[in-house]
């Protein structure tokens, strides 16, 4: 705004320059011309007419920029025809982009030249050339994070060549924060919109050590076949976006939502937001970008945890506890029973004893005696190297199934028979298609299953609002704690044998422990709230447990789960359930759930189910 | 119109903060080896909404941890203090002879192609000359890396260059 009234009062003095006369068809074609839509981030509007993504009104040089991009267009053109005496402050040097493209198309041969000090030195510090997708994967301790993110690295020439791509830099968007909000607030303002959103330009290494160290999770970098060109396009763009505030929100307005529109003006023949109108999971896009041809070259990094447990996975239990003794005691390292293993063991072990402190270091101030021990193992890692550390691939994350799930089966419970319909909005439980995703983790969000008896009586049998599980497995080295976290409806052993549809909250947390190399066991203690007609009080409390096996079998996943509610009130309720899935291809599922419930109020009930799930979307 | 007005203010203001010449006191350059990472308590919130608490940069001064970059030895517009954000991997790659952190260490250095295996070589072998304390800082680094490399016949050249 000031900026503009400030070029307004200096065109007034000097008229020398002016901006050429558009007609208004040429203007209306250039305005709806899809790049200028895309430089604009506009969408069209619920009611007619066009609307802008970007809610900072400093980003518009037209007073109604953001619902008019031929007036913007306009009043662009004009205000490229500012003197050249406005340096830095001027539109051309504030608007590359729009520039660049401006002037191609309408041959602008006559514009002032500012110099452009401040944008020139960027560019040139970043010095574009081509472009890498970064998607850092789900960490299974965190189930949230398997909505994922991503970000875009912006790499110089030769980076493939020296394999310096720990010098680029990151195009990262997210919401900004100002600190003093409480965790819940934050989460909430953060689903609901309430930060703005911002793109930041941060060194890539700090992104990888934020993700791989400090989250624990895998990144995934997609090299994308922009041409040099492309790439700078869309960089020039990112320079018109420097503080300009968006709005955010977690589903749709995220990150992944904004990348692809910067791959809209690297390269404006793409269509990939008419993709996402609804919900924009990062996975999906990934999936998307990957569709319109955009990848060329894909490659993994594994996440400081993961190097640390491969590292450790060949060592027996009793190398693994010299893992933990040299790591709390550098001293022991000249002990006779260490020197007494064989060279390439100790080679081993000093590297998982050093990554294991490092990983106790994670999100910690500096503690002088710890950077002692951690120096003090470096050292022997110089004298005594270990071999190269080999880590497998896991599935690709854009492989695993789609996020939204249909859901149709046929089952009886007692001797009623029943067909059930379900719908989940989002995302994966711990017996859903297992390519690509950590065995134990599980995050639902939004899911709704109707029942249909005999009779043609139906009935809501569940309505959750989220489920997270996160069923780690705890080892000699590492000691997550396993939890859950549940709340919606669903139906209960009721009175009369009747299920009785109640609303609850419940969580819980445990352990869970590796049996075998595809069989996680686990038991939490569980506390419940509920409120059940059945029951006198408004609200009943109970404590309880949650256990079972998991088991990842050459069909699909299985799982045998025993659970007990035991309510102050002195109803006790449990149930024993077998779930076996059948992978029948990617995105289609066949689930056989066996169950045995028991209550005080009603007599014992099975439940067979035979159900298809279809990943769609 | 306020708020805007505020808002250029503070891009000026910290615009000037961030470009200090190495060693100023605001200026990075010289974090200890071990440097403690910022903490998560909201670790599973934080990845929910992919949020960035602090400034949003835009990458001006950054990499070089709001240090002036101006006489220092770049390559590709890259200078060597970007180093400084790498120095835990720095020194597990140096103690172990490879690693990516190393070589964009001699890459920014100017160290050649050609020279880079050997480059790598040298600095493992003289490992604790270079890293020779808990304490030590990239700056110390970078200066104990430079002997380093005068007193070996093939690198003394990419040594002078600083």
């Amino acid at each position: 705004m000031l900026k503009r009234l400030a070029y307004l009062a200096l065109c007034a003095c000097a008229p020398l320059y002016a901006a050429p006369h558009l007609d208004a068809q040429r203007l209306q074609q250039l305005a709806h011309d899809p790049f200028w839509i895309s430089l604009g981030h506009y969408e069209t509007a619920k009611l007619g007419g066009w609307r802008s993504y970007v809610s900072d009104k400093k980003y518009f040089l037209a007073a109604d920029g953001a619902h008019h991009p031929d007036a913007e267009l306009q009043a662009t053109l004009d205000a490229l025809y500012a003197p050249a005496s406005l340096g830095n402050q001027h539109p051309q040097c504030v608007y590359p982009a729009r520039t660049r493209w401006l002037k191609a198309q309408l041959q602008l041969t006559d514009l002032p030249a500012p110099d452009c000090t401040e944008f020139k030195q960027w560019f040139k510090d970043v010095a574009p050339h081509s472009t890498v997708m970064i998607f850092p994967a789900a960490y299974l301790n965190s189930p949230s994070s398997m909505f994922g993110h991503t970000l875009l690295r912006i790499d110089p020439a030769n980076v493939q060549r020296d394999q310096t791509a720990l010098l680029s830099y990151a195009i990262n968007f997210g919401a900004y924060i100002e600190g003093s909000d409480n965790s819940i607030l934050y989460a909430w303002k953060g689903l609901a919109g309430g930060y703005p959103g911002l793109f930041a330009m941060v060194p890539y290494q700090e992104k990888l050590s934020e993700y791989r160290s400090l989250e624990n999770r895998d990144l995934w970098e997609y090299r994308l076949n922009l041409t040099p060109e492309e790439t700078q396009r869309m960089v020039e763009h990112v320079w018109e976006l420097k503080q300009i505030q968006f709005d955010y929100f977690f589903f749709d307005e995220n990150c992944s939502y904004r990348l692809l529109e910067l791959l809209q003006v690297a390269r404006p023949s793409l269509h990939l937001t008419a993709q996402f109108p609804l919900t924009a999971i990062p996975t999906d896009t990934v999936k998307a970008v990957k569709d319109a041809g955009l990848v060329e070259r894909i490659d993994y990094r594994p996440s400081r945890e993961r190097e640390l447990l491969e590292r450790a996975k060949p060592l027996d239990p009793e190398e693994q506890q010299w893992v933990l003794k040299v790591s709390a005691d550098a001293q022991q390292l000249q002990s006779v029973g260490f020197k007494q293993l064989a060279k390439a063991r100790q080679a081993l072990i000093i590297d998982a004893a050093y990554r294991l402190e490092r990983y106790r270091a994670n999100g910690q101030e500096r503690d002088p005696v710890q950077a002692q021990r951690s120096f003090e193992l470096l050292r022997a890692i110089n004298q005594n190297p270990p071999p190269d550390l080999q880590i497998e691939r896991p599935g690709l994350p854009e492989n695993g199934h789609e996020s939204r799930t249909w859901q149709a089966g046929v089952g009886t419970r007692g001797s009623r028979t029943f067909g059930e319909y379900g719908l989940r909005m989002a995302y994966h439980d711990l017996n859903d298609n297992a390519e690509s995703f950590p065995l134990g983790a599980q995050i639902e969000i939004l899911q709704m299953k109707l029942r249909q008896y005999e009779g043609n009586h139906w009935q809501l049998q569940q309505l959750d609002l989220a489920t997270i599980r996160s069923l780690t497995p705890r080892n000699a080295l590492l000691q997550p704690w396993s939890w859950q976290v549940t709340g919606g409806l669903e139906r209960v052993p009721g009175r009369h044998d009747d299920q009785t549809l109640v609303s609850h909250v419940n969580g819980g947390a445990g352990g869970t422990w590796q049996l075998g190399d595809d069989v996680l066991g686990f038991a939490l203690g569980t506390v419940r709230v509920e409120h059940n007609a059945d029951f006198a009080a408004v609200v009943s409390p109970a404590a309880g447990f949650d256990t079972g096996l998991l088991w990842k079998n050459p069909l699909g996943n299985l799982s045998l789960e025993a659970k007990g509610d035991y309510f102050i009130n002195g109803e006790v309720r449990r149930s024993l359930s077998l779930n076996q899935q059948w992978e029948l291809s990617r995105n289609l599922g066949l689930r056989l759930s066996a169950q045995r419930e028991f209550s005080k109020l009603a007599t014992p009930e099975n439940e067979v189910m035979l159900e298809v799930k279809w990943y769609h979307y | 119109m306020k708020r805007i007005l505020l808002g250029t203010l503070f891009t000026v203001v910290s615009f000037h903060a961030m470009a200090q010449a190495p060693g100023g006191p605001d200026c990075g350059w010289g974090n200890m080896l071990f440097k403690g990472q910022r903490g998560t308590p909201a670790h599973i919130l934080a990845s929910t909404t992919n949020g960035t608490s602090g400034n949003a940069t835009f990458g001006m001064t950054s990499g070089t941890n709001g240090c002036s970059t101006r006489d220092s030895l770049t390559y590709g517009g890259r200078s060597w203090i970007a180093m400084n954000g790498m120095m835990n991997e720095l020194s597990e790659d140096m103690a172990k002879g490879q690693g990516e952190a190393l070589t964009t260490y001699a890459v920014v250095l100017g160290v050649a192609p050609e020279d880079r295996e050997h480059f790598a070589a040298v600095t493992h072998e003289h490992f604790q000359q270079i890293f020779s304390k808990a304490d030590v800082t990239a700056d110390d680094v970078h200066t104990n890396t430079l002997a380093v490399l005068k007193s070996d016949p093939r690198l003394a050249k990419y040594a002078t260059q600083a």
